[in-house]
C-alpha cells in the first residue's frame, strides 16, 4: 500500500529536485564563502571579457581623436588611466556579484534546509518501516 | 468587490487546470509581439520582417524556454541592423555581448523582464516595470531591468538615425562616423543614465519597503515608488535641459500606480503555483504525480448555515472541541 505521508515528503523532494535542484545543488555542496569565492572566479573572467569589448568600442568610438593624438600619445598616462579603469570596472562587477550571490545564497540555503529536513523525514519512515519487518516486530504486521 | 475576487478565484484555478496550454500560448504572444515591435520599427531586412516569419518563429518560442526567445529577437534585430549597416551591426553585436554577460550572469531567470522593458518603453509606460518588478521580483532583477532599457535606447536611436546610417558611401570616414552615431545613443544621452538612475533606485525603494513588516507594505511600496519616481524624473528632465516630458511623466506615472495596484489585487499574498508533473521512485514502487494546486472555493459556491446567530468565536470554539474530541489537526475541518 501506498504511503501517503511519505509520497507528501516524496513530491516535496521531487518537486525541489525538479524546480530548483539544479540551481541550488552548489549551495549543498559549498559553504557561502566558498560559494561566492568561486562566482566571484567566474565573474572575474566576464568582467575581464566585458571590459575588454567596451575598450574595444570605445577604441572604436574615439578612433578618429585617437589618430590624431597618435604621435604625441603620452602611453604611460594612457595605460595608467586604462589601468585605473579597468580596477575600479573590475571592483563594480566584482562588487555587485558578491552582493547578487550572497542574497541567491541565502535564498537558496533556505530551499535546501527545506529538502534536507524532507530527505530527513523521509530517512526517518524507512527506518521505522525497516525495524516493523524485523522478526521481532512480526506481530505488527 | 465580491464580484471581482470569485472573478479572481476563478482565473487562478482555471490557470491552474490548464498551465500546461496557457504558458505556451504567452510565450507565443509574448515572442509575436516583440518580433511584430522589432519588424515595424527596424524592419531593413524585408525578407525576415514580414507576419508569417514572425509567426513561425513565435511558434519556435513558444515550445521553448523564454532565453531561447532572448536569442532569437536578439538575432533578428541583428539581422535588420545588418541590412541597415555593417559597422551599426558589429557595435549592436559588441553591445549584445555585453548585455549578455550581464543578463546571465545576475538575472537569468528574469527574462520576461527584459523583453517587455522595451515593449513598455514602445508603449510609452516603461514606468510601471520598475514598480511590477519591485513589487514580483528579487532586487538582482535589476540587471534585467538596465539590459532591456539600454537595448531599448539604442535601437530607437538607431531608428531616429536611420536615414544617416543606411548611407552607402565606403569612405573610411564616414565608417567611422557610422559608428560614433550609433555608440552616441548610448556614450552621449544623458536620458538614459537618468532613467536607468532613477528606475533601478524606484525598483530597489520598492522593493525594500514591500518586504518591511509593516500594514499594507505592498500598498506603501506602490505609492512611495510612484512618488519618487515621477519626482526624480521631472527633476531629472529638468536638470538635464530636456523639456516636454512633464506631462508624459506624470500621466505615465498615474497609469502606472493604477496598473500596480491591479498588480497587488492579482499577486498579493497568492502562490500562483503551477500545476506539476513529477515522476520519481521509491523502494516499492515508481510514481507519476501530477501536482495540481489547491482549487480555491468562490463566493457563489459556498453554503452558510447559521444556527441560532452564533458569532465566529462560539464557530472557532465548536471546532476547536469537535477537533480535540476525533483526535485530529483542527485544520482538517477547514
Amino acid at each position: 500500500m501506498v504511503n501517503e505521508e511519505r509520497l507528501r515528503h516524496l513530491i516535496r523532494v521531487s518537486r525541489f529536485d525538479t524546480n530548483d535542484g539544479k540551481q541550488c545543488k552548489p549551495m549543498t555542496q559549498y559553504a557561502r564563502k566558498d560559494y561566492v569565492s568561486m562566482r566571484l572566479l567566474g565573474s572575474f573572467v566576464t568582467g575581464t571579457i566585458c571590459f575588454g569589448i567596451l575598450l574595444l568600442l570605445w577604441g572604436l568610438y574615439s578612433m578618429e581623436e585617437l589618430m590624431v593624438q597618435l604621435n604625441r600619445l603620452d602611453i604611460i598616462g594612457t595605460l595608467t588611466r586604462l589601468g585605473v579603469s579597468y580596477l575600479v570596472f573590475m571592483l563594480v562587477y566584482l562588487g555587485a556579484t558578491c552582493v547578487v550571490f550572497q542574497l541567491k545564497y541565502s535564498e537558496g540555503r533556505r530551499k535546501v534546509k527545506k529538502y534536507y529536513n524532507s530527505l530527513k523525514k523521509i530517512n526517518q519512515m524507512y527506518e521505522r518501516e525497516e525495524r516493523l519487518k524485523m522478526p521481532e516486530h512480526k506481530d505488527w504486521e | 468587490m465580491t464580484t471581482i475576487l470569485e472573478l479572481k478565484e476563478k482565473m487562478i484555478r482555471f490557470y491552474g487546470k490548464n498551465e500546461v496550454f496557457i504558458t505556451p500560448v504567452i510565450k507565443f504572444v509574448m515572442a509575436f509581439v516583440m518580433f511584430t515591435l522589432v519588424n515595424t520599427n527596424i524592419g531593413y531586412m524585408k525578407s525576415i520582417s514580414r507576419t508569417p516569419v514572425a509567426l513561425i518563429l513565435a511558434l519556435g518560442c513558444s515550445i521553448f524556454p523564454v532565453s531561447c526567445t532572448i536569442f532569437l529577437v536578439t538575432a533578428v534585430i541583428l539581422a535588420h541592423l545588418y541590412a541597415l549597416s555593417l559597422e551599426v551591426c558589429l557595435v549592436a553585436l559588441l553591445l549584445f555581448i555585453v548585455i549578455y554577460f550581464v543578463y546571465f550572469r545576475f538575472a537569468p531567470r528574469h527574462g520576461y523582464d527584459v523583453l517587455l522593458m522595451p515593449l513598455f518603453f514602445h508603449l510609452k509606460l516603461p514606468y510601471i516595470m520598475p514598480v511590477g518588478m519591485g513589487l514580483l521580483r528579487e532586487v538582482y532583477s535589476a540587471f534585467a531591468l538596465i539590459c532591456g532599457t539600454v537595448v531599448w535606447f539604442f535601437l530607437n536611436g538607431v531608428k531616429e538615425n536611420a536615414p544617416v546610417l543606411s548611407a552607402t558611401d565606403e569612405a573610411e570616414g564616414n565608417m567611422v562616423s557610422k559608428i560614433v552615431i550609433a555608440l552616441n545613443q548610448l556614450v552621449g544621452n544623458k536620458e538614459l543614465y537618468l532613467v536607468i538612475g532613477i528606475m533601478t533606485a524606484t525598483l530597489i525603494i520598492v522593493y525594500i519597503i514591500r518586504r518591511m513588516s509593516i500594514e499594507n507594505a505592498w500598498t506603501v511600496a506602490i505609492i512611495s515608488g510612484v512618488l519618487f519616481q515621477t519626482i526624480g524624473m521631472i527633476a531629472g528632465y529638468m536638470l538635464i535641459g530636456i523639456s516636454g516630458k512633464t506631462v508624459g511623466v506624470l500621466v505615465g506615472n498615474v497609469l502606472c500606480a493604477l496598473i500596480a495596484l491591479v498588480i497587488q489585487f492579482l499577486f498579493f499574498n497568492l502562490d500562483y503555483s503551477r500545476t506539476e508533473r513529477l515522476q520519481f521512485e521509491d523502494d516499492e514502487y515508481y510514481y507519476y504525480v501530477k501536482a495540481i494546486p489547491k482549487a480555491f472555493v468562490s463566493g457563489s459556491d459556498k453554503k452558510v448555515k447559521r444556527f441560532a446567530g452564533k458569532g465566529d468565536q462560539e464557530e472557532r470554539l465548536t471546532k476547536k472541541q469537535l477537533a480535540k474530541e476525533m483526535d485530529i489537526d483542527e485544520d482538517l475541518l477547514d
